[in-house]
């Protein structure tokens, strides 16, 4: 049992390579979080912008969301080449090593895309779609999507939806498009609910879905409740407070030229 | 949502829920495996150095027995996969490092390499993204082996083994010098690390006891 049997080169070079391991692994896990940083913050503009396009006056709806779809899908594809660009550091089995260090970024990009994917087509965009736009021209992903991501990151949606439908009920037909949205988030806060036990934090998640939608529900009740008390129909009502708009003049103009989003109840709802 | 794509999500969270509930049952085997060792090997603190080797030789068939654990686990993790299950392992792996370092230790007064502990729990070079002991993992086993040995500083002076703290000694301070060439991130490892101190503490206390009072036999002359 003596201890000089052991050199003590032996376990010094052990930890010596120990050490090499610990640091390759910690700086390839900084780098990542870096990344999912730039992944999050480019993905938020992204949101940003397709609120800014479809509160643009002028042109009808179906233009604007068009339009905000394909100024969406040209900036996701620099959020796509970040992607890209970790394929290297999460190779193999090191992906799921690092899964929840790029996981903020992956649903921040989901929640983005899938905005832009609702403007479009009206629908939820789906788990195929969301990774096939994480792969390559041959079509091989860059990493495999994980399927708590790809909920948690539509759960997100939720709340994107919620402030479309706000910012745009004092539009014309805005008030359908916020009971659309309505029936559109609830199908999908029923849908999550059952795969609540499988996936952790969504049920965080959904109790802020289930505020979001009383936030629909009650800005449609107001309206409601409001032309009601005028024998007018829903085009009118539209008129109506077109012109009462109208009457604000240039400055209110100005603001939305310059792409400002119009003053809700609800802007402290924005980060 | 699509019921079709729903179906889809579904099929593939029931996999996951299914597999995560196999895997469950083998760490529960596990489990019990590495309770057991650590239990006999709890009683080196109550054994005289003459009838350790006696103990020792009836722990090793547990540990290997842990060998059957493993390529269960290596077989049912899916390719790619080792790294989003392990968690569910951590523990029952961790302390059978610490079952088979300190056993060496015990055995032969060296440290057992990583490599040499993969080898005793029949982890395959081939299994390398299903199962493989990472350095964490192994650290952990080794900072759990000098807890224990502090512990076994003392009680070995107990039963009138006075050589023990010292060899004791020579051993984990090499060791702690080791784990300081380490940059840890703020994580337990590191946290289990800064602990080390007091235990390295109490083994000098015990060194400084028995050579005071000449109890421990002359050093031998470095050769």
């Amino acid at each position: 049992m003596s201890v000089s049997a052991h050199p003590p080169s032996l376990i010094a070079s052990a930890f010596l390579s120990f050490r090499d391991d610990i640091d390759d692994h910690n700086d390839r896990r900084e780098r990542l979080i870096k990344c999912s940083r730039d992944i999050t913050i480019a993905s938020k503009k992204v949101v940003f912008l397709l609120h800014r396009i479809m509160t643009d006056s002028g042109a009808d709806d179906r233009t604007l969301s068009l339009h905000a779809a394909s100024e969406g899908q040209k900036a996701l594809r620099n959020v796509q080449m970040l992607f890209m660009k970790i394929t290297p550091e999460v190779e193999g089995d090191r992906f799921w090593r690092y899964q929840h260090n790029i996981s903020p970024g992956l649903q921040e990009y989901i929640e983005a895309l899938s905005f832009a994917h609702y403007l479009e087509h009206g629908t939820l965009i789906t788990y195929n779609e969301v990774q096939k736009s994480l792969s390559d021209e041959s079509g091989s992903p860059y990493f495999p999507l994980p399927m708590s991501d790809y909920i948690l990151g539509l759960s997100d949606l939720t709340g994107e939806l919620m402030r479309f439908a706000i910012s745009s009920i004092s539009k014309r037909g805005g008030r359908t498009k916020a009971s659309e949205v309505s029936v559109f988030v609830r199908g999908c806060k029923a849908d999550f609910e059952g795969l609540t036990p499988h996936i952790r934090d969504l049920s965080k998640k959904q109790a802020v879905t289930s505020q979001s939608l009383r936030k629909i529900e009650e800005a449609a009740y107001a309206i409601a409740v409001r032309s009601s008390e005028f024998d007018l129909s829903p085009e009118m009502l539209d008129d109506v407070v077109g012109q009462a708009i109208s009457g604000y003049g240039e400055n209110f103009d100005d603001m939305h030229t310059s792409g400002r989003r119009r003053p809700t109840s609800d802007e402290h709802e924005f980060e | 949502m699509d019921p079709q794509d729903l179906d889809l999500i579904n099929g593939l969270l029931d996999s996951d829920a299914d597999l995560r509930e196999r895997i469950k049952e083998h760490v529960i085997d596990f489990d019990k495996r590495t309770r057991t060792m650590v239990g006999m090997l709890n009683k080196v603190h109550s054994t005289a150095s003459a009838e350790i080797p006696t103990l020792l030789d009836s722990v090793r068939p547990v540990l290997h027995s842990c060998q059957d654990t493993t390529a269960a686990l290596a077989a049912i993790i899916p390719p790619n996969q080792f790294w989003r299950w392990k968690d569910m392992w951590n523990n029952s792996l961790r302390a059978s490092v610490f079952s088979a370092v300190l056993i060496e230790f015990l055995a032969n007064g060296t440290l057992l390499s990583l490599a040499s502990v993969s080898e005793q729990l029949g982890i395959k070079e081939e299994w390398s993204d299903r199962f493989v002991l990472s350095v964490e993992d192994y650290l952990h086993g080794l900072i759990s082996m000098i807890n224990e040995l502090s512990r076994l500083a003392v009680n070995a002076v107990t039963l009138g083994d006075y050589d023990a703290p010292i060899r004791i000694s020579i051993f984990v301070k090499e060791l702690f010098a080791g784990f300081s060439m380490l940059n840890l991130k703020n994580d337990i490892l590191r946290r289990r690390f800064d602990s080390l101190k007091y235990d390295i503490k109490k083994i000098e206390e015990v060194v400084y006891d028995v050579s005071l009072r000449k109890l421990a036999s002359p050093p031998t002359k470095p050769a």
